[in-house]
């Protein structure tokens, strides 16, 4: 079988994603031909790749990232959006004053308000069990189970305010518990079976919000909240 | 506003059939169906493929706890129909580490065998347990009661306590409640909206992200519908056949009605999003 061939490119963010998917790397060498600035290849040498993954926000102050992430569209048959910055903008894009870190640009865009991207993987940092398991269903063909991040490739904004304010305050909580489960700052708790937010602390990766098994229901079935 | 292919309502379907209990013991305790999942758990257990059973409880009233059963007595303790939602994400995930489990068997909801399913299948996060996590067992599911409302309902209207009700069944179109000796009889349709909000918007009956769902339909009482989702369940159902903890027959001719149930199901998705959203 071919390997998939697949370009990793970084414009900006705390590396957390790219240490991610070089971590992942060794598993999934076998079936995907990895290029990586970490990895020692020259990247974005080639005219076509299989997969293009775009991991940190887009810094709209600065045109040519703008122009990078569109040659990046050109090249790729498929664009990954990785992690939450990538994918909803994250933290660079919804920090505020006196946060840290405080980026000198405070104009942060999700890639896909650039380009149009395919599938969008959410977490801070989605793990290298993640990146496996992505390859390994986009190989695979499993649309069924790709559904949710491909519906996040439409997606400008998720966190846990909007899972509070979709979910929570509609009513529709049942109060499972697994957003306070996937939040990787435990901005969420329960209390009184219903989940809490503590604003402060919500770096808004969107992993609560694609976790919430009514969340990602309504999300998959395309009912827009 | 929403649409979904009928296909797609069940799942993935790779076998379906029906079983029951060969033990007498467990099917004395079950009787709305045939304590099948109860045997295949005990099968696990015994057989060392599983080494923890994750479930829920009924402590008092309809509140339900998570707890994890080692072998059958325990299993059987936690056997029978809940009706109320457990939060079972934190507290599970402390069970699990409390014990250091690293082969579990959850049986659960759809919603919750989806949040489960999803952590398994994406690991989005270093603290996902999902490589513990062997089977995931969903039952067939209406909705959950949001209780506190319910049982007031049921205190102020007819008189009955929380700590009264032994056992609530669904029986074709009414909501038994057996409390102390006596049966009370609802028409669903009364109890309709003391059912939560997020159970009326849910399309999701069987579990579609588990690896085995079951239930029962009325056209074969005392026997328990399991539907294998992959060849790693069919194998464990095959196995606790053959290893006499599972009498099983072959179960496509009842998958019609499950899927009535499904569409049913959907139907009052669609319809209360409609007023909810």
């Amino acid at each position: 079988m071919e390997k998939l061939k697949v370009l990793h490119v970084d414009i900006g963010g705390c590396e957390g994603c790219n240490v991610s998917i070089l971590r992942a790397f060794p598993n999934v060498q076998d079936f995907v031909e990895l290029n990586m600035k970490y990895l020692a290849k020259k990247t974005c040498a080639e005219d076509k790749y299989d997969m293009v993954i775009i991991t940190g926000g887009v810094c709209m102050n600065e045109p040519h990232i703008i122009e990078k992430v569109k040659s990046l569209r050109e090249k790729a048959s498929t664009l990954v959006a990785f992690g939450s910055c990538a994918t909803f903008g994250g933290i660079l894009r919804f920090c505020r004053g006196g946060q840290e870190p405080r980026p000198d640009h405070r104009n942060f865009q999700p890639i896909n308000s650039v380009v149009k991207v395919d599938y969008s993987i959410p977490g801070c940092p989605p793990t290298p069990q993640m990146v496996q398991s992505f390859f390994k269903f986009f190989i695979a063909g499993d649309e069924r189970r790709l559904r949710l991040f491909k519906v996040c490739a439409d997606i400008k904004k998720l966190s846990g305010f909007d899972l509070i304010d979709d979910i929570v305050l509609t009513g529709l909580c049942i109060g499972c518990g697994a957003c306070e489960l996937s939040c990787p700052t435990q901005a969420i708790k329960m209390i009184d079976k219903r989940p809490n937010l503590i604003a402060e602390k919500c770096i808004r990766c969107g992993t609560c919000y694609v976790r919430c098994p009514r969340a990602s229901q309504l999300l998959c079935m395309g009912g827009k909240i | 506003m929403i649409s979904l292919a009928s296909d797609n309502l069940l799942g993935t379907v790779f076998g379906v059939y029906l079983a029951r209990a060969k033990d007498e013991e467990i099917r004395k305790i079950k009787v709305a169906s045939g304590g099948a999942v109860t045997a295949l758990l005990t099968y696990a257990l015994e057989k060392g493929i599983v080494d923890g059973v994750v479930t829920a409880k009924r402590i008092k009233g309809l509140e339900g706890q998570a707890i994890v059963a080692h072998d059958k007595k325990e299993l059987l303790e936690a056997a029978g129909n809940k009706w109320s939602i457990v939060p079972f994400a934190a507290r599970m995930k402390a069970k699990i580490e409390e014990e250091n489990l690293q082969r579990v068997a959850l049986v659960c909801l759809p919603c919750q065998a989806q949040f489960f399913g999803q952590m398994r299948d994406f690991p989005l996060l270093e603290t996902d347990f999902g490589e513990r996590i062997k089977y995931i067992i969903s039952l067939f599911c209406m909705g959950t009661f949001a209780f506190e409302a319910f049982l007031n309902y049921l205190r102020m209207k007819y008189g009955i306590k929380a700590e009264q009700i032994k056992d609530i069944a669904l029986k074709k179109d009414f909501l038994e409640i057996i409390y102390d000796d006596t049966t009370l009889a609802l028409p669903i349709e009364e109890v309709y909206s003391y059912l939560q909000a997020g159970c009326l918007v849910c399309t999701d009956y069987t579990g579609t992200w588990s690896d085995i769902s079951a239930g029962f339909v009325e056209s074969e009482p005392g026997w328990t519908v399991l539907i294998a989702r992959n060849p790693r369940a069919e194998e464990l159902i095959k196995n606790a056949e053959k290893e006499g903890y599972l009498e099983l027959k072959e179960g496509s001719h009842v998958i019609g009605e499950v899927l009535k149930k499904a569409r049913e199901k959907l139907a009052r998705a669609q319809q209360n999003m409609m007023y909810l959203l």
